[in-house]
């Protein structure tokens, strides 16, 4: 008897020995694509890069003069806006930052999140990024109109991001997005949606061509007038784009002045189809702590 | 008088740049230096490159240029557009010598670094990557 108890408990125990043997096999973790973007913004909009952690950048934005005639040397001798932005990367994931911009004095602060990356294996096969901004217009009150408050200054902009890496060479971004002004003039809007294309062709290992194209939607729900009075106008933009170790330099032409992108959804009155176009470039510096 | 003043004042000025010229003769410039001897840990010079067999060239061409070109040029001939500005000659990767050391030792060479070669741990995280790099390196003999 104590024998086929010893037998049956063996017999018992013996799946557990077989299961544990398969238990330890690696599970092998699915590698993120290699650079889709290698600059934190593509022209006017934010791209799905973040940069590892403790990255800061520090990034510099000139936009010129509309492009005329060689007598304002094609815009560059005329008004300009810029922007000078700190970004940092706090983990892998996320980034945050401010800056300010010559135009309306604004100061925005920033946060961008990695929700998804998109895999070599393509079990991912689009990486998503969400972004959120708030400006604060630091003009004078005046420039606010009557029952002037603080919060009269604040502008937002949200969006998310889905991006894919189609080859080694081509990347396409779609972004959603709504912006909303707290005080503006009686015959604008405070909120709009919009779309926004972008992307980057390589050329070679180190330069692309970038675009983008932002299409503001006047969606009747949610409209506050029935007529828009000064609708805004799409943006376009194309460049060259050349990213190094330490740095990341685009220049392009683009159809908005303003560098903050509930501006341009909302306030761009640049038609490109007319040629309001305006050179303008990027530089972003790039240290690892 | 006046002449005179002024031919003497042209005499100086001869003087001064002749003196220059002699000077830039005295003092030649140091120039840059060859690199000493690294003091590689042995755990990377037994280190095995697992991406060895694998073709990796078109990523390490890429990480290479963005990474590495402009200091240790297109051809890795340490000529690339910033290696006049460093102390340390950059070093020749198609040279015998340096192709002579193992993989692990190009890899603590590229990745770790020193001096004025910098660390890219941070830069480029991925072992592959790094791999594909010293690769890369590796066909520019």
């Amino acid at each position: 008897m104590k024998k086929i108890n010893t037998i049956l408990v063996i017999f018992l125990l013996l799946p557990a020995f077989i299961i544990a043997q398969e238990a330890p096999k690696e599970k092998v973790k699915s590698k993120p694509v290699r650079a889709p973007f290698s600059c934190p913004t593509v022209i006017d909009y934010q791209t799905v890069y973040i940069p590892t952690a403790k990255t800061l950048e520090f990034v510099i934005e000139h936009r010129f003069d509309k492009i005329e005639n060689i007598s304002n040397l094609f815009g560059i001798y005329g008004s300009s806006n810029i922007r000078l932005g700190a970004n940092y990367s706090i983990t892998n994931k996320l980034s945050v930052g401010y800056g300010i911009t010559k135009l309306r004095m604004l100061s925005d602060f920033r946060i961008k999140y990695n929700i998804l990356e998109q895999t070599r294996d393509d079990k991912m096969p689009i990486a998503l990024t969400a972004y959120g901004n708030m400006g604060i217009d630091g003009r004078s009150e005046k420039y606010f109109g009557m029952d002037y408050k603080f919060t009269n200054r604040f502008s937002y902009y949200t969006e998310l991001i889905v991006a894919r890496k189609f080859t080694d060479w081509l990347s396409i971004q779609v972004a959603g997005n709504f912006s909303h002004i707290n005080r503006v003039d009686s015959l604008m809007e405070h909120d709009k949606f919009g779309i926004t294309f972008s992307g980057r062709a390589r050329v070679s290992p180190q330069s692309s061509i970038v675009f983008n194209y932002g299409i503001p939607l006047n969606i009747s729900a949610i409209q506050e007038h029935t007529t828009l009075t000064n609708a805004p106008q799409q943006n376009f933009g194309i460049g060259y784009e050349v990213s190094t170790s330490t740095h990341c330099f685009q220049v392009f032409i683009s159809s908005s002045t303003d560098l903050s992108p509930q501006y341009i959804m909302m306030e761009n009155q640049n038609d490109w189809t007319k040629g309001d176009l305006f050179f303008g470039f990027t530089i972003t510096r790039l240290w690892s702590f | 008088m006046k002449t005179k003043t002024i031919n003497n004042l042209f005499a100086l000025a001869g003087i001064m740049v002749l003196a220059f010229v002699f000077m830039a003769f005295a003092f030649p410039q140091d120039g840059q230096k060859k690199g000493a001897a690294w003091d590689i840990p042995s755990k990377y010079i037994k280190m095995e490159n697992p991406y060895a067999d694998e073709d990796l060239n078109k990523v390490g061409k890429m990480l290479y240029s963005k990474h590495c070109k402009s200091c240790h040029g297109n051809k890795g001939l340490g000529d690339g557009p910033k290696a006049k500005q460093l102390e340390t000659f950059p070093g020749n990767f198609s040279s015998e010598e340096f192709q002579a050391g193992s993989d692990g030792e190009l890899f603590y060479k590229s990745i770790i670094g020193r001096e004025e070669m910098p660390n890219y741990e941070k830069k480029i995280t991925d072992d592959e990557d790094r791999w594909a790099i010293i690769n890369y390196i590796r066909t520019l003999k």
